[in-house]
């Protein structure tokens, strides 16, 4: 836009336009699409500012999660217009409304910017959970996973033993039925449940509180047993010290026991699982879930909707089979620095890693299909680049997916619908003019991973219809979103051809610089269907193929 | 019919009650992109609250054509809001006559027409200005935004901080011009990157 239209265009918007301004203003408006273009966009722009500018906690881009409602003044206004007619509804409208605007989002960690250095993100937590066997927990709705980092607060469970590793560096083992409030990186309170604690040197001072004492560590491993009536300790190895209480001060060694609270026992706290034997019985856990997860499979594998499915330990030397075919022409071939790591059922299944930029799986599927669902499992360490592929069509031309994660946490799904519709745009690096991508749309998820998200396994699952218009995504199991496909935006034929996991090739690119795209994580499954599942299909897809501890 | 009665008399209350539910819940999801489409036909920022309210009760009065004509496709209801949005904002700028700002008719129409196909780009241009904002120094963020906060102008703030208009209106002007350039970036990526 040159200068003076600008200029022009912006006194109008601030209303400080002289009269014959205006009116050459308006001529131009009137001939011409360029110039009605630079005005609406710089309408918008300066409305924008202006919401921006009445919330100013809305102008972090981390913030940007949800459109502004703060709209609403203006329909309240409205509505007030109306009571006389509608009084009686204005409850149940309002009610609506204000339920609107707490629609659940998922649950995102809080993350905050600190004022000093406002790049570096941060997150709320004292511990992580390592291990997880057979936990019941007694609040479902506030159960922890594998790998969370856990917050201050209440972690409680009926049954089974978890692991918990403090930040300081100390280790608790904790037989259920259980109840921590977890205080700090350096304390713990135990209300009940019996466990092992053992306090390397880096975290000697770590102390457990229960009843009215504090049990501070000195050095390597003491057992407790707390119940509503009795609270017990005892040296396994090592020392610990005593406050509070009626011991406050008394030391404590190697083998020696004592009651804190309740009636006195001689009794040394027997039978408690130690950090071998939890190891052991995860290992057993995992081998089983994954033979679990095989014989599941054998039986998804007989589904004649299945295009593809990639499953990474199944692994060939460079080859991932595809379970769906005999033959070998729709397989995954791993390319460049993609490693195999560890996949979700533990160290006896696989997982491909694509952190380094190389790194993808290919592969051909040809032919043409009616609907597509894409599901996979991912654990995702980090979205380093702006986007991050889970799976993308080479061309991206007609009817040919693009699904990824962009760097704010929002999943993406598209198909191409007019790839002769292209788009030419400067190329900067080249200086000069090069064509992309034409007609589609990007159905964008609200965020569903945050760092605090990092190393946990995701079922993600995009499913495209075009026989009911609809695309839907979910996340775990539990539906995300779902947008109708508008009339400009549908295609009825859908195709992949060759494509990559965990990358974007980009064959018909005009100059040597592709965009950076791989995915800095690891996806150990990968399944397409020729049709649009059911959510409660999708939700088993999930249940049967989660790892140990979700 | 006076002005604010519901469109229909003859349906029972537990209708009209789920269908004033139906129509608040699309006027709130669109009220923002019906908002951005008045205001562009009008350069009198004051108007466009009226015309906006005079189009939602005119849509509340014709809500039941609607609701026949487009059964299943709620998404057209902002289309469908803005073309009678666009009566409202040319019948207002006849009732102010000409001692106001405003545009004439044919200008209305034009700018009526090249705005109605953009009305679902909103959200992804919103994100779009957040992070262009995000990339300016704090200096330039609190001018640019000071402009644009309610009840500032360039004179007042011309006033407050001692610095001539013009020049002030200048650094205002390269600072927005600047945003449009990484908001259209930043769009052009998104467009390219599906």
């Amino acid at each position: 836009m040159d200068d003076s239209l600008q200029k022009l265009i912006y006194q109008a918007i601030d209303q400080t336009i002289p009269a014959e301004d205006f009116e050459q203003l308006q001529n131009l408006l009137e001939d011409n699409e360029e110039v009605r273009q630079a005005y609406l966009q710089a309408v918008n722009l300066s409305e924008s500012l202006h919401e921006i500018a009445a919330a100013p906690l809305q102008s972090s881009p981390a913030s940007s999660a949800t459109p502004p409602l703060y709209r609403w003044p203006s329909v309240f206004a409205f509505r007030s217009l109306m009571i006389a007619a509608t009084a009686l509804f204005m409850v149940g409208g309002m009610a609506y409304w204000l339920g609107r605007q707490r629609l659940p989002s998922p649950s995102i960690a809080q993350i905050t910017e600190t004022g000093s250095d406002a790049s570096e993100s941060q997150i709320a937590g004292h511990a992580t959970l390592r291990r997880a066997v057979d936990l019941q927990w007694t609040d479902p709705t506030s159960r922890a996973k594998v790998g969370d980092v856990l917050a201050n607060g209440r972690f409680q469970f009926d049954s089974g033993v978890a692991e918990i590793d403090f930040f300081c560096g100390a280790t608790l083992i904790v037989e259920g039925p259980a109840s921590l409030d977890i205080e700090s990186d350096w304390s713990v309170r135990v209300n009940q449940g019996r466990l092992r604690a053992t306090v390397p040197p880096a975290a000697r001072g770590f102390s457990v509180k229960a009843a009215e004492s504090e049990v501070i560590d000195l050095g390597t491993e003491f057992t407790m047993d707390v119940s509503a009536d009795q609270a017990r300790v005892e040296v396994v190895d090592g020392e610990i010290m005593l406050r509070g209480g009626d011991r406050d001060g008394q030391h404590l060694h190697t083998g020696e026991h004592e009651t804190l609270h309740g009636s006195p026992s001689s009794q040394g706290i027997e039978d408690m699982i130690t950090a071998s034997d939890l190891y052991q019985r995860d290992q057993s856990a995992s081998t089983q879930r994954f033979q679990e997860w095989r014989r599941s499979m054998q039986s998804l594998r007989e589904d004649d909707r299945l295009i593809a499915t990639f499953a990474a330990s199944e692994l060939e030397g460079r080859v991932i089979r595809n379970g769906s075919t005999t033959d070998d022409t729709r397989d995954g071939l791993l390319v460049g620095p993609a490693e195999v790591v560890d996949g979700r059922f533990g160290a006896s299944s696989h997982g491909i890693n694509f952190d380094r930029p190389g790194s993808r799986v290919r592969t051909r599927i040809d032919g043409e299909f009616e609907a597509f669902t894409f599901a996979c499992w991912v654990k995702i360490d980090n979205l380093d680049q702006r986007y991050n592929a889970l799976f993308m069509g080479d061309g991206y031309e007609n009817g040919e997916p693009h699904w990824q994660i962009r760097d704010d946490g929002r999943l993406m799904f598209s198909v191409m619908v007019d790839d002769s519709q292209s788009v030419s745009f400067y190329n900067e690096r080249d200086h000069r003019v090069v064509k992309d991508a034409g007609l589609h749309r990007v159905y964008i998820t609200d965020p569903i991973w945050d760092i605090s998200k990092s190393g946990q396994w995701f079922h993600l699952v995009a499913v495209y219809d075009p026989a009911s218009r609809l695309v839907q995504q979910y996340v775990n199991g539990v539906r995300v979103s779902a947008e109708k496909i508008k009339p400009k935006y549908q295609i009825d034929t859908l195709r992949i051809g060759p494509a990559e996991i965990g990358n974007w090739g980009q064959p018909f690119r005009e100059t040597p610089w592709f965009a950076v795209r791989n995915l800095d994580g690891t996806i150990d499954e990968l399944t397409i269907y020729n049709a649009a599942l059911e959510a409660t299909e999708i939700h088993s897809l999930y249940e049967s193929g989660k790892p140990l501890g979700y | 019919m006076a002005a604010s009665d519901p469109p229909t008399n003859n349906v029972n209350s537990s209708e009209r009650e789920q269908r004033y539910n139906e129509f608040v819940a699309l006027l709130s999801r669109h009220d923002l992109s019906i908002r951005r489409f008045v205001r562009s036909l009008l350069p009198n920022r004051d108007a466009v609250d009226d015309v906006v309210q005079e189009t939602a009760l005119e849509c509340w009065r014709k809500f039941d054509d609607f609701a026949t004509q487009n059964a299943g496709h709620p998404e057209e209801f902002a289309r469908w809001a803005c073309v009678i949005a666009r009566y409202k904002a040319l019948s207002w700028q006849r009732d102010q006559g000409r001692d106001r700002l405003v545009f004439r008719d044919s200008v209305v129409e034009a700018l009526a027409a090249s705005a109605l196909p953009q009305l679902e780009q909103r959200d992804e241009e919103r994100r779009a200005i957040e992070s262009c904002l995000s990339k300016l120094d704090e200096t330039q963020r609190q001018l640019v935004l000071s402009v644009h906060s309610p009840g500032q102008s360039v004179s007042s703030i011309a006033k407050e901080t001692g610095q001539k208009a013009r020049r002030l209106y200048y650094q205002i002007n390269v600072l927005r011009a600047s945003l449009q350039q990484c908001v259209e970036k930043q769009l052009r990526q998104e467009l390219r990157h599906g």
